[in-house]
């Protein structure tokens, strides 16, 4: 691993409780308390009604991956090539980038079922995904 | 009532692109600028009105006034969303000149982003703000890498390989080649150096990628009343448009139903044949931004040029070519001319409505240019005649 500090999130007043929960190892959404749509990335409106009325609900933590890519080429002192960063639509519908951990060898692509699992880092714990047995 | 043929781009100004400018930001934005206005043939003291590009731009507006000493100025603004922000300085500066709050609106764009500010590396820290917390903390920290998510879902959905990713790479940089102003003028590639090229970010290898540039480009736009008094020939405004799309984020809107459609692109397309009166078929020139390969694809379909997924034949068909019927980034682009973050395509769609450009197809009387993909974009249509 690079000495040099992965970049973390800054929480503010809409964002800290995600964060928080994450640092607990729980992926959470924001569902709309008035049309029950799952959001995220967070924010302080619900994109399909406008209702400013929240609760926060806890993933299953599985999902699908929908997209993906292998890191090749180094572009940030903190993240070592290769590595493989994927786009996993969850079960309950938002879509989460995190990094893949599996065996170099392991078929996984577009389609592949995962689930989460956590890293923890000085500033924040992270999630990052593993295929389904 | 709309903005149609109402103003034109009546001069256009650029630096020579290089690796190592050898001076500032600022210093090559008032050689573009100078260059324009003379090549319209108007002073200084004609300009009223400024509207620059915002984000990843060192230049402060007020060392930018205050270099030119701009005596008569009465409308400024600024464009946010970086390369989206392209055509937008032109739609901003139409608005204006349609509106009467401004006569001669200096537009422009000038990087050192090779020799200074590369914006393909990063070595940010903590705090992240903004959608970019949700990515970076997991090592998705650059655009090549954000795009590279959308590039691999529409290779998925639609079939393909990278071999149509390589098409793109290689058409561009067969117009570079014969443009002595690009950076790989002389220098075409073929598929299989496209196929061979180093991996950046699967999909993407290096030659999906945009060159890294120094320079500056720089347009004018006065009324199109105006524009028939000066001495260039005008580039007639037939429609100058923005537009975004749901969920919209920097090159992550991950969130949105499809990842195969540009939104932005699609919304700017719609407005842009709106306020024209014109559909695809009548566009005789495109300049299309070109980040990455994958974002050509997209765009074509987003513009209407071809069907969702089926961009790629585009490029097996010869259309595309100088001699073909809908001949594309004339100039080599982002891939082979370099990298003024949508400028470039902005000066070479005024050449080719001239009828100037070095790599010059018959018969030119309309060109679409459109600006920076997966942001909040924009785009004009030009156009010789108002019509």
């Amino acid at each position: 691993m690079s000495d040099f500090p992965r970049p973390f999130p800054a929480r503010d007043r809409d964002t800290a409780p995600f964060w928080e929960a994450q640092d607990n190892h729980i992926l959470q959404f924001q569902k709309c308390s008035q049309c029950a749509h799952i959001r995220y990335v967070v924010g302080p409106l619900c994109p399909e009604c406008r209702s400013f009325d929240f609760g926060w609900i806890a993933s299953s933590g599985r999902g699908t991956i929908y997209s993906f890519t292998v890191v090749r080429h180094q572009t940030h002192p903190a993240f070592e090539p290769p590595y493989t960063v994927l786009l996993v639509e969850m079960e309950e519908g938002p879509r989460v980038i995190a990094q893949l951990r599996a065996p170099e060898d392991a078929d996984v692509g577009i389609g592949t079922r995962v689930h989460v699992e956590w890293e923890d880092h000085e500033q924040q714990s992270l999630p990052v995904f593993v295929p389904e047995a | 009532m709309t903005h149609r043929n109402k103003a034109a781009i009546a001069g256009i100004g650029q630096t020579e692109f290089s690796k190592d400018s050898g001076r500032s930001t600022l210093h090559m934005a008032l050689e573009a600028i100078l260059q324009a206005l003379d090549d319209a043939g108007l002073a200084v003291e004609d300009v009223d009105a400024v509207v620059k590009m915002g984000a990843n731009d060192d230049i402060f507006e007020i060392d930018l006034l205050r270099s030119l000493n701009l005596p008569n100025l009465r409308y400024f603004n600024e464009v946010p969303h970086g390369g989206g922000a392209a055509c937008g300085t032109i739609a901003g500066a139409t608005a204006a000149v349609v509106a009467g709050m401004a006569d001669v609106v200096v537009t422009f764009r000038s990087l050192n982003e090779r020799s200074e500010r590369r914006f393909g590396e990063s070595s940010v820290g903590g705090g992240l703000t903004h959608w970019r917390q949700y990515n970076l903390p997991h090592g998705l920290v650059t655009p090549a890498q954000w795009v590279a998510i959308f590039g691999q879902r529409y290779l998925h959905e639609f079939g393909y390989t990278t071999e149509e990713l390589g098409h793109v790479s290689v058409l561009t940089r067969k117009h570079a080649a014969t443009n002595p102003h690009a950076m790989m003028y002389e220098r075409p590639i073929t598929m299989d150096e496209h196929q061979n090229s180093r991996w950046i970010s699967e999909p993407l290898r290096l030659l999906d990628c945009c060159l890294d540039t120094d320079g500056a480009c720089a347009a004018i736009v006065v009324s199109a009343e105006k524009a028939k008094q000066l001495r260039s020939t005008p580039a007639y405004i037939a429609a100058a448009a923005q537009g975004t799309g749901s969920r919209a984020e920097m090159m992550t809107s991950y969130q949105r139903k499809s990842l195969a459609h540009l939104e932005e692109s699609e919304a700017t397309a719609k407005e842009l044949y709106r306020v024209a009166e014109l559909g695809p078929k009548d566009i005789d020139v495109i300049e299309i931004y070109d980040p990455f390969t994958p974002m050509v694809l997209m765009q074509l379909e987003a513009y209407g040029f071809a069907e969702l997924g089926k961009s790629p034949a585009l490029f097996h068909s010869g259309r595309l070519e100088l001699d073909g019927d809908l001949p594309f980034n004339t100039h080599g682009g982002h891939l082979g001319e370099g990298y003024l973050h949508g400028f470039g395509h902005i000066v070479e769609g005024v050449r080719q409505i001239r009828g100037t450009a070095v790599n010059q197809p018959d018969g030119v009387n309309t060109c679409l240019v459109s600006s920076g993909v997966g942001v909040p974009t924009s785009g004009v249509i030009l156009s010789k005649e108002p019509y």
